[in-house]
């Protein structure tokens, strides 16, 4: 365009600004409303398949969780909210809101004996103990969902990995990585010794004395003197094989 | 499960740790409160009242797992028991203890309720007769330890709801009921 000088010169140019930037918008706004538009057609489709498969959502904790990555893949969060078509639709809020108060009931019963740091594994096992007549299998999938929803409270719930294992957390203790070493290294014969810990991890007396201690203030270690070999040893309760130790046959 | 005889024994009874006395409060408050009803319990069942310190008491070792709680550790449970009133040291050394399963209120009205149930209610029954007479077969007074008999007995006598009279020897010493 060729500028034109003087003050009509000025208009045309601003009159040519305008436009473009109203092209732009407007293939701007043309590629959002494509991409809604296609995000609806996947939204709609997937709400005609949870309507479809809504028993086997309930049931099959396999489909449920596959259902969930499907619609993590299109953004959309059926536990965003508590109300809403996907609330209401698969009830499936409430499942996963009753599962987070179960869950929670069951970490504050183990805290006593366990710290606050209770195994994955038995927390599902307890859970499905409590829900034995109920509405279809809890797997860990669905546990780590409820907990995972928990944390949006606040509530200082988390899943930590340690080893292969994975152990749930309900205080707010801070594992540093010491820590997480010794429950690596306990979760062989579930419990460590002072020398165990220097050797595995080529640690000072004093760093292994400290960790130690420190789990054991917090309540997630419990020290046994009474060995033969006279030797102190240091078991957590939340690395233990199920039903090995806890007092509570039945929550 | 492990059992001891019929007897269930709960899961902690097997975690090696639980025979050493914890040294972090919160952890050892868990464990004393375990102890406690596992030892009532078990007296209970077992028909039970004295526990020696130093004798060998099926609760006090695991041999399963090695491991035996140290004295201080059973002194500790115990004492523990004396203080929430149901248990009683039995000398200055603390050596023996008796265990209150059933408070010595409560063996009143068991004692109460015997009576009524045997129409005694202004009749005289021998103290060798309650512990070991066939009324009381079946009933939870019968092998009951005659130091707790005695309590409870003292305890309704200054109820006035009734009189012990001695005999020609203890065995023969009566109760008079008058309830």
């Amino acid at each position: 365009m060729r500028r034109r000088p003087g003050i009509g010169g000025l208009q045309t140019a601003a009159a040519a600004r305008d436009q473009y930037k109203k092209l732009g918008e407007n293939v701007a706004k043309t590629r959002t409303d494509m991409m809604r538009e296609q995000l609806s057609t996947f939204r709609s489709q997937l709400e005609d398949f949870a309507r479809k498969h809504k028993n086997d959502i309930r049931k099959n904790p396999a489909f449920r969780s596959q259902f969930h990555e499907m619609c993590a893949k299109v953004g959309v969060d059926p536990l965003a909210s508590n109300k809403g078509f996907w609330a209401e639709l698969l009830g499936i809020g409430d499942f996963y809101y009753e599962l987070g108060v179960q869950i929670v009931d069951i970490c504050l019963a183990t805290r006593p004996l366990n710290g606050g740091l209770i195994n994955l594994q038995e927390l599902c096992q307890l859970l499905r103990q409590r829900r034995k007549s109920d509405r279809g299998v809890v797997s860990e999938d669905d546990c780590l969902r409820a907990i995972s929803k928990l944390k949006v409270l606040g509530s200082g719930f988390e899943v930590i990995s340690v080893g292969k294992k994975k152990l749930v957390r309900s205080v707010p203790t801070e594992l540093n990585k010491d820590h997480n070493e010794i429950l690596e290294l306990a979760q062989g014969q579930g419990f460590v010794t002072v020398d165990e810990v220097e050797r595995r991890l080529s640690w000072t007396s004093g760093r292994a004395i400290d960790a130690l201690d420190t789990l054991l203030d917090e309540g997630l270690a419990m020290i046994d003197d009474g060995h033969k070999d006279g030797k102190r040893r240091y078991w957590f309760p939340c690395v233990s094989p199920i039903s090995s130790l806890t007092g509570i046959d039945s929550l | 499960m492990q059992k001891l005889g019929e007897f269930k024994l709960p899961h902690f009874f097997n975690y090696p740790p639980y025979f050493t006395l914890q040294p972090v409060r919160d952890t050892r408050e868990k464990q004393i409160q375990l102890w406690k009803e596992l030892i009532l319990d078990y007296c209970k069942t077992q028909k039970l009242f004295v526990i020696a310190l130093e004798e060998e008491f099926p609760l006090f070792t695991n041999t399963v797992i090695e491991r035996s709680l140290t004295n201080e550790a059973r002194e500790a449970f115990l004492s523990a028991l004396v203080s929430e009133g149901r248990a009683e040291w039995m000398d200055k050394g603390h050596r023996k203890c008796l265990i209150l399963w059933h408070r010595i209120q409560d063996w009143a009205d068991i004692l109460l309720q015997f009576a009524k149930d045997n129409g005694l209610e202004d009749g005289v029954v021998t103290i060798e007769e309650i512990r070991f007479g066939t009324e009381s077969q079946g009933t939870e007074l019968h092998g009951i330890d005659r130091t707790i008999l005695n309590r409870a007995l003292k305890l309704l006598e200054q109820k006035g709801k009734l009189v012990v009279f001695k005999g020609t020897s203890t065995d023969d010493e009566g109760i008079k009921f008058s309830v």
